[in-house]
């Protein structure tokens, strides 16, 4: 581990030196194009202490970063329910599955029109675009998670006399769980793709909102840090979701040390 | 009390236009208290056989009874013992023995008494903290044992419980399990293909034919055994050795092999 570590740092390390090199020294790429260390540094003083596009840096994170955990909890709240109600009732599935089927080709991202025009450029828009894009993998990973349950295991269940509450939440559940967290994870990823082009689109403020005032000011210095606060974050929330995810599974995590041994 | 009685039951699958007869005429009754096996070839329907009594299965004609009450859904008081064991892998061993317990509104200081009886009885106490998945298969099952054991189940039906361990694990599993059912006698439904494992365990054994699978004979084990006090040798491979067991093995093989002549003819 701390030598996969070094290699990471070192590797990183390289990337900036060279970043230095062909902007700052040699000068291979204009400014224009692509800001150098200084001035990304720069761009992050500016949004950081006198901020811009309508607010500091702590501001537009906080905003973004609730809209993101709303829509994803929002979607994560009505889909993995839903999800095991069709991997666990045929009539369910029956009557869901075609709605789904019909909803599933739109790209999330072509909801964005239709939310602002319902809700305008406030917060209720993105929540409902968030909540289209990270829902259907919540669905999704749930079904399949109760779909790929060993009979034997719902047979020894039912033999033991397992009332069907406790069998919703001791057996269903943690049985589907492991794919119930694909599900969390593809949801989370899904939520800041569809947060930031949302933003992008029509916000007062928020990262995707930096990024497209940046643009239109041709600042590629507060482009880069806005890029570079949402990879950020993603990479931190994945990592909160990972760490429980470590913990709700623990006994699986177990089952992979011993090699399904 | 805990009588299974198998009544002309026949079990059909698939289409009407296209049937697969995999239980055809089925009669057999198994005591109180008694240890029954059924040995036969593979897809000759004894796991069909032991399904109908669970109640995950139901027969196309005839009746499946126990204590003269058809089997409507699976219960507790007929607990099995799964060949891939089915244990609840997020549940520690005591949580997968407590289940069944709870779901039984034992109060929790008998569930704990109990609990930590049988853990005693099949050697599993300093593993009751333990994930399924930290443990050999040979404990695995010994846990799926304590699991049904624990119910005080009036019936018991193992499927292959020993099918998916290593030679020497399962001798002491058979070892341990005539222990434990000469302790603490339970009607047994035990299905295996394992010709010495069913002679060694069951009071009597049932030999079943290949599809259309019927029962062929049924054997007596038991006042051969009592007769020869079989119980009295410690290991599985003194009572192998003996003339009766040699003579009731080899009978069964015979008769095993004449199936698979007919089937391959």
């Amino acid at each position: 581990m701390p030598r996969r570590l070094t290699i990471g740092a070192a590797t990183i390390l390289t990337l900036v030196v060279l970043w230095f090199l062909v902007t700052s020294v040699l000068g291979l790429i204009a400014p224009g194009r692509f800001p150098s260390p200084q001035a990304t540094i720069a761009a992050l003083d500016h949004v950081l202490f006198r901020g811009y596009a309508g607010g500091t840096l702590v501001e537009h994170v906080v905003n973004s970063l609730r809209l993101v955990l709303l829509g994803f909890l929002v979607a994560i709240v009505t889909g993995v329910p839903l999800g095991l109600l069709m991997g666990w009732n045929r009539t369910a599935e029956a009557l869901i599955n075609p709605v789904f089927l019909i909803i599933r080709p739109i790209p999330p991202l072509a909801w964005i029109p239709l939310a602002i025009l319902w809700l305008g450029l406030g917060d209720g828009a993105k929540i409902m675009v968030i909540w289209f894009a990270a829902f259907v993998p919540s669905v999704i990973n749930a079904y399949a998670g109760v779909r790929t349950i060993e009979k034997p295991v719902l047979e020894a269940a039912a033999m033991l006399g397992t009332p069907k509450l406790r069998f919703i939440v001791e057996v269903l559940v943690p049985a589907a769980s492991p794919m119930i967290f694909t599900g969390l994870r593809l949801s989370l990823q899904a939520s800041w793709t569809t947060l930031v082009a949302a933003e992008l689109v029509g916000a007062f403020y928020g990262l995707g909102r930096v990024l497209n005032v940046a643009q239109q000011d041709l600042y590629p210095g507060m482009i880069l840090v806005g890029m570079i606060a949402v990879a950020i974050l993603g990479w931190a929330t994945t990592k909160g979701l990972g760490m429980l995810e470590a913990r709700a599974l623990s006994w699986n995590q177990a089952a992979a040390l011993a090699g399904k041994g | 009390m805990g009588v299974i009685r198998f009544d002309n039951v026949g079990r059909v699958f698939g289409a009407k236009s296209n049937p697969f007869v995999a239980l055809k005429e089925i009669d057999l009754e198994v005591g109180d208290k008694e240890f029954v096996a059924i040995v036969g070839p593979s897809g000759c329907g004894k796991t069909t056989c032991l399904r109908l009594v669970a109640g995950f299965d139901f027969p196309s004609s005839g009746k499946v009874l126990v204590d003269e009450q058809p089997i409507r859904r699976p219960r507790p008081e007929r607990a099995v013992v799964f060949q891939q064991f089915a244990l609840f892998p997020w549940k520690t061993v005591h949580d997968n023995i407590e289940l069944g317990l709870r779901n039984q509104s034992v109060a929790k200081a008998e569930r704990e008494e109990r609990i930590n009886r049988i853990l005693e009885l099949m050697n599993l106490t300093a593993y009751a903290k333990h994930f399924p998945h930290q443990l050999s298969g040979g404990m695995q099952q010994r846990v799926a044992i304590a699991r049904a054991y624990v119910l005080d189940p009036d019936v018991l039906l193992m499927d292959e419980p020993f099918g998916a361990l290593d030679a020497q694990t399962r001798v002491v599993m058979q070892e341990e399990l005539v222990r434990l059912a000469r302790r603490n006698p339970r009607t047994v439904l035990f299905i295996t293909h394992a010709v010495e494992e069913a002679v060694y365990l069951a009071d009597r054994v049932a030999i079943m034919t290949r599809a259309p699978g019927r029962i062929k004979e049924v054997l007596d084990i038991r006042s051969i055994r009592e007769a020869e006090d079989w119980d009295s040798y410690e290991k599985i491979e003194d009572v192998m050795d003996l003339e009766s067991f040699v003579h009731l093995r080899t009978h069964i093989w015979r008769s095993l092999r004449e199936e698979k002549a007919a089937a391959t003819a």
